[in-house]
């Protein structure tokens, strides 16, 4: 409304039917309000309180925060996060972009039944996965040390077992379930191609190899961007595979920040470093993700579409 | 030097294979898991990937001795609900964004993308305090409403996009024949945005039904729990009896498997028609 007018009745009419359109935005800003802001204030605030012996809370300023800081576990799960991200991402963009690319271009009657077959792991429930891959990994009676000793590789214990090994050996099951993912965002990224710019690539002599490298794989780079966005996001909140197989173990070398929030929060009942915790990962996502949108101008979209 | 013809056709059987090949390797776990759930007692713990002969018993007894059904069930009822509630609601707002344009609805479209850059690792411990003082642990509505609190941004993201590639002389026509903005939403938007709706509900749906963390704090009661945090109660049950943990497993992860397939039409086709562009 003008100011200085004089509010008529017609005028109120229409600003509150104006404000009647709001309707359309409030149901996802209350969900957004309630169940996403709220509780990262309350998990801001609470991460400065710690619990008293009469279940009560006392200020404790930066008390948590330090103690957690000083918690070897945590430096240990920092260092396994950047293992999960720095091998998972990568891994499953180039097997995931290759499986994307043979399958697109150079299959036809089985194409939909490929994208489909690589895409089930995504689909499977994560426990079952994890059950499934503890078996595999079992030593004696799982399949692993006894088909991997036909290849030389003989294995004494299994490497979910050994404090060396865990993590990797949860970061295959994790690179093994979502690389499928990554092959269907690839696959949307090669169809939507434009036939001109291939042609005119074909044209000017770029063929197979030649023409992937240089042609698709720079045309594939919003696929690409938002697929590094999901991931360092996805890595974050890594919990499911590590609290099934390894519980973080043994003796906490496969910690990661789900299980170790987990445990603090849910287990020792620990709700002031659990908070604290919560914080900082919250605060390493959105340092992450506010880089990677400022270096990279990646969109903040998981469809990373750019504007026309 | 062979014609181009012949080359083609050898170098997309090469790739056939390979392709076969690197799909026999990537099954590997899939099939272990079937196999192991079709062997006798006897053969259980052998450290092959095939054995023979099957048998059909373990499935038998896992079925009669456990509530399948009404586990299924809970998952189906906390999945359907989610869905419909992101569906819903993020097509509203993408709505009020790409068409209705409100002032101030782009302010709040990037206040609520922020969700997409959160990791639920951080926020299980302040949704669990909060569910608790609602006394929604052990409800469904404790995580429906999360669930989609979670989903929302993403499939906003999409139906907004989609609505704003609409041609926008549909919308003029629909406010110049009188229809308000509700009718306008109904007849004329979603219909538009199809392929993206479908593929939102798929996608919704596979994240939902596979949500763990969750639904392993939420979910206490064993008559409330769901398809995925039943696995590692059923491990300590048959650790002594893989046939029996192995075909459980198999039933659990079957259902979302066999919609997968045969959606996954739909889903590829929301895919390419630019739900998530390159």
């Amino acid at each position: 409304m003008r100011a200085g007018s004089v509010t008529t009745a017609v005028e109120r009419r229409s600003a509150s039917r104006a404000s009647r359109l709001y309707l359309f935005a409030l149901p996802a800003t209350l969900l957004f309000v309630v169940f996403i802001a709220y509780p990262i204030v309350w998990v801001a605030g609470q991460s400065f309180y710690a619990g008293t012996a009469d279940r009560g809370t006392v200020f404790a300023g930066l008390a948590n925060y330090t103690t957690v800081l000083s918690d070897p576990t945590f430096w240990t799960v920092v260092r396994n996060m950047f293992l999960w991200g720095i091998i998972t991402i990568p891994v499953q963009m180039l097997i995931g972009g290759l499986l994307a690319y043979f399958i697109e271009r150079h299959t036809h009657a089985l194409r939909g039944f490929f994208r489909t077959m690589f895409f089930l792991p995504v689909v499977t429930s994560v426990s079952v996965i994890s059950l499934v891959w503890v078996q595999i990994y079992a030593p004696y009676y799982g399949i692993a040390q006894e088909y991997l000793k036909h290849i030389g590789i003989v294995m004494m214990t299994s490497p979910i077992g050994d404090p060396k090994t865990a993590i990797y050996a949860l970061i295959v099951v994790n690179i093994w379930q979502w690389t499928g993912f990554s092959m269907l965002m690839y696959i949307a990224g090669i169809a939507n191609l434009p036939n001109e710019v291939l042609d005119a690539a074909r044209i000017d002599g770029a063929r197979g190899w030649r023409l992937a490298v240089h042609v698709i794989v720079p045309m594939l780079a919003p696929a690409t961007k938002s697929l590094l966005l999901l991931g360092v996001i996805g890595t974050l909140q890594t919990f499911p595979i590590v609290h099934l197989m390894t519980g973080g173990g043994p003796n906490r070398a496969s910690e990661v920040f789900g299980t170790f929030i987990f445990k603090q929060s849910f287990v020792l009942g620990d709700t002031g470093s659990g908070a604290a915790l919560s914080v900082i990962v919250l605060v390493i996502a959105l340092v992450l993700s506010l880089i990677q949108i400022a270096v990279l101008g990646a969109r903040l979209s998981p469809a990373g579409k750019q504007d026309p | 030097m062979m014609a181009p013809l012949v080359r083609n056709r050898i170098r997309g059987m090469v790739i056939h294979a390979v392709l076969f090949i690197v799909l026999g390797f990537w099954m590997v776990p899939q099939v272990y898991m079937l196999s192991i759930g079709l062997r006798t007692p006897a053969q259980a713990f052998d450290a092959q990937l095939f054995t023979w002969p099957v048998t059909f018993d373990n499935f038998v007894t896992v079925i009669s001795d456990n509530p399948l059904g009404l586990i299924f069930l809970n998952s189906l009822i906390i999945t359907v609900a989610t869905v419909a509630i992101v569906v819903a609601v993020s097509s509203l707002f993408a709505f009020a964004c790409a068409i209705l344009r409100l002032k101030g609805s782009i302010f709040l479209y990037t206040t609520l993308l922020t969700t997409l850059m959160v990791p639920l690792a951080s926020m299980v411990l302040p949704l669990a305090i909060l569910l608790k003082n609602f006394g929604w642990v052990n409800t469904y509505i404790g995580l429906i409403l999360p669930y989609a609190a979670l989903g929302v941004p993403f499939a906003m993201v999409i139906l907004k996009s989609f609505m704003e590639d609409a041609p926008r002389e549909l919308f003029e026509a629909a406010r110049v024949d009188g229809c308000n903005a509700w009718q306008t939403y109904w007849h004329v938007a979603l219909p538009l945005v199809r392929p993206a709706l479908v593929f939102v509900t798929i996608w919704q749906f596979i994240v939902t039904w596979n949500e763990f963390f969750l639904a392993l704090i939420v979910l206490t009661r064993s008559e409330m729990k769901t398809l995925t945090i039943v696995p590692m109660q059923y491990s300590g049950l048959y650790m002594a009896n893989p046939g029996a943990l192995f075909a459980i497993l198999t039933l659990i992860a079957l259902p979302l498997i066999l919609l997968y397939v045969l959606v996954q039409r739909a889903f590829v086709r929301g895919l390419l028609a630019g739900a998530v562009k390159g």
